[in-house]
């Protein structure tokens, strides 16, 4: 699909093209670089709840859309890396964003050892299997609660000091910059890190080792046979993919300060999953897109219905679902690219038509 | 010794619902080789229809037909504008994957809508009495439960050895395109199989709610036990979902009791069957091999 469409832009590649291309990404960091100034600290906070969701579907994107590995179950290592957060924060004073780190390599191994069994359960099966991890993940915390805190939840602290004394106290993203706010600073912080996982995610894709992913979703034997080690390839995405749920985690357990089992259900994993088809599996915006648009409806317009109606909420996104593997299994990308297509299709017919072909 | 064999017997009661709503799992595996993720919800959907009669003042026998009419309603209306136009399951895996799961989130949230987010509670079939035997008490309700599933099971039998329609419906199972070269109207039959699954749903539905209290989440748990019971027995298999649904149940109320670490969680040796089957007899106890050309 995307093979068409960039052919097509680069037949008569031109300055205003290429200006045409840029555009779109310099309005959009524009507008990314404005938005925390112009809304209240809530919608802030709000934003940074979506970054996080992003993130995870980035991750279940590279496994799911561009492997064809399918995961029901990425909320769990969402929750694993939330969950190793809190705990190396808590319990061994590591600094925040050292656990990040700790929490993505924990969930790379973790991605590995799910990615073992996965070379041989498959499609349907490897679906069944992981919902069935999403489900267990909130009572396995449950069971653990020596570490986990269990249904009365974890909270989050280090030592700070406080009022002359080292003490442990909830933690916080302090702003070390005059005249940004906390949660302005904390947005950036976030921003920063969706934007360098997405372009890290882009290169991946855009390399060899991306089209040998993509190519042992297509066909696995025709793969195999042109010399791509077919095992290793899925077992590392499942590892990549995993590592990349977990720093969305690490970044939601940051965000949040206290961690419950009833935020890591098979409803989570599901939301996840929304973003990725909603935004366009196997693009690499898509899961972005499909993020925001999952933020924008749960926080922003659910919340003007009254109570009573809220749970539309879960049947609209459903049936939306459907709706998007009926109309434009693409989803939102997909669904652009097409229009591009076309778009792109009547203009160089327009171009070429000087005498009326012959027929 | 008592106390195990105690344990035990609650757990092949228990195991007697997940092998019901396994029978229905395995309906729709076998006419339309999806794995249902939506089974559970569907069944709590059309138990939450059997509630709204039972406490309008209807016998509960016949406001329990009345759940598996609605629920019939349901799953072939849910095959006819959800599944069948999605396509082959083995072809395009993710998008029915996603469709059910769609459905998944559909049925829970139009069930918080029209039903309110509060447990409803539900009495037992067979009331609350026990009997005891060789010093063991067994509640009536498990006795009921094993029953029930027996009749079921002869019930499918008889459709399907001894009527033309369940003949019809073995043959679309087994190829459906020769169905319908031979005038057997194929989506029609899809239809009433997923109709039938989640009628039989339903019972397995207003079996458990007694227990758990009937809210939104009523089957999260017990699809993941129905899952196991298939995968042990074999997907495509109505005998292996009842031998897999008794050794479920067993297992899963057995080590808990004896295993500290399950303690907490039941779902956790079923979760290792699953994987364990699929790693190393994927076609279960009483499936059929599945062989791939390349």
């Amino acid at each position: 699909m995307s093979a068409t469409a960039t052919t097509g832009a680069s037949a008569h590649r031109s300055p205003g093209d290429w200006a045409l291309k840029v555009a779109p990404w310099v309005v959009l960091f524009v507008i990314l670089a404005i938005v925390p100034f112009q809304f209240p600290s809530f919608r802030v906070e709000q934003f940074c709840f979506w970054m996080t969701l992003a993130i995870a579907a980035c991750g279940l994107n590279l496994l799911t859309g561009y492997n064809g590995q399918i995961s029901v179950g990425h909320g769990a290592l969402f929750g694993i890396g939330a969950y190793t957060t809190g705990i190396l924060i808590t319990e061994f004073g590591v600094p925040l964003f050292g656990a990040t780190v700790a929490s993505a390599v924990l969930c790379f191994a973790t991605g590995i050892l799910i990615g073992l069994p996965a070379l041989r359960i498959k499609g349907l099966y490897l679906a069944l299997v992981t919902l069935a991890v999403a489900t267990l993940f909130p009572l396995l915390l449950e069971q653990f609660s020596a570490i986990t805190g269990g249904s009365g939840g974890l909270q989050i602290t280090s030592p700070q000091l406080y009022r002359g004394e080292m003490r442990e106290r909830p933690i916080r993203l302090e702003s070390p910059v005059a005249g940004l706010e906390n949660d302005q600073w904390k947005y950036f912080v976030f921003l920063g890190i969706t934007v360098v996982i997405f372009i890290l995610s882009r290169n991946l894709i855009k390399s060899r080792v991306g089209r040998s992913l993509v190519a042992v979703r297509d066909n696995e034997v025709a793969a195999e046979s042109s010399g791509i080690p077919v095992s290793q390839v899925k077992i590392v995405t499942f590892g990549l993919s995993a590592a990349i749920a977990g720093i969305g985690g690490s970044l939601f357990a940051l965000d949040q300060g206290q961690l419950y089992p009833s935020s890591f259900t098979i409803v989570l994993s599901i939301y996840i999953l929304v973003a990725v088809v909603v935004g366009g599996a196997a693009s690499i915006i898509g899961p972005a897109i499909g993020a925001v648009f999952y933020g924008l409806f749960s926080d922003v317009i659910v919340q003007q219905m009254p109570d009573r109606i809220q749970p539309a909420r879960a049947v609209i996104l459903g049936v939306l679902l459907i709706l998007l593997m009926l109309l434009a299994p693409g989803g939102i990308v997909g669904g652009f690219r097409t229009l591009q297509a076309k778009w792109s299709a009547r203009r160089s017919s327009a171009l070429n038509s000087g005498p009326d072909p012959i027929v | 010794m008592r106390d195990f064999l105690q344990i035990l017997l609650v757990g092949i009661g228990d195991g007697a619902v997940y092998a019901m709503l396994g029978l229905g799992l395995v309906v729709i595996y076998r006419s339309t080789g999806l794995l249902n993720f939506a089974q559970g919800e569907m069944a709590m959907f059309s138990t939450f229809i059997v509630w709204t009669m039972w406490s309008l003042g209807l016998p509960m026998w016949l406001a329990i037909l009345g759940g598996m009419a609605g629920g019939f309603c349901v799953g072939a209306l849910v095959h006819q504008v959800a599944v069948r136009p999605v396509g082959d399951p083995h072809e395009k895996p993710l998008a029915v994957v996603i469709v059910t799961i769609g459905l998944f989130l559909g049925l829970n949230g139009a069930a918080q809508l029209i039903w309110g987010t509060l447990d409803r509670s539900m009495p037992p079939l067979f009331g609350r009495g026990q009997v005891t035997v060789f010093g063991v008490a067994v509640a009536w309700q498990k006795i009921g439960a094993v029953i029930v599933l027996g009749v079921m099971v002869l019930l499918f039998y008889l459709l399907f050895q001894h009527t033309k329609l369940g003949l019809a419906m073995r043959a679309v199972a087994s190829n459906s395109e020769s169905a319908s070269l031979v005038g057997i109207p194929v989506p029609r039959l899809l239809m009433l199989g997923w109709g039938l699954a989640a009628a039989v749903g339903t019972v397995a539905g207003v079996f458990i709610a007694p227990n758990l209290g009937l809210g939104t989440n009523l089957m999260q748990l017990t699809l993941i036990f129905g899952f196991a019971a298939i995968t042990l027995g074999g997907f495509d298999s109505l005998v292996g979902a009842v031998v897999g649904g008794f050794v479920v149940g067993a297992l899963s109320s057995v080590m808990p009791r004896y295993i500290t670490i399950f303690e907490k969680m039941p779902l956790a040796p079923a979760f290792i069957l699953i994987l364990a089957v699929l790693l190393f007899r994927p076609e279960g106890l009483f499936g059929k091999k599945q062989v791939t050309r390349v």
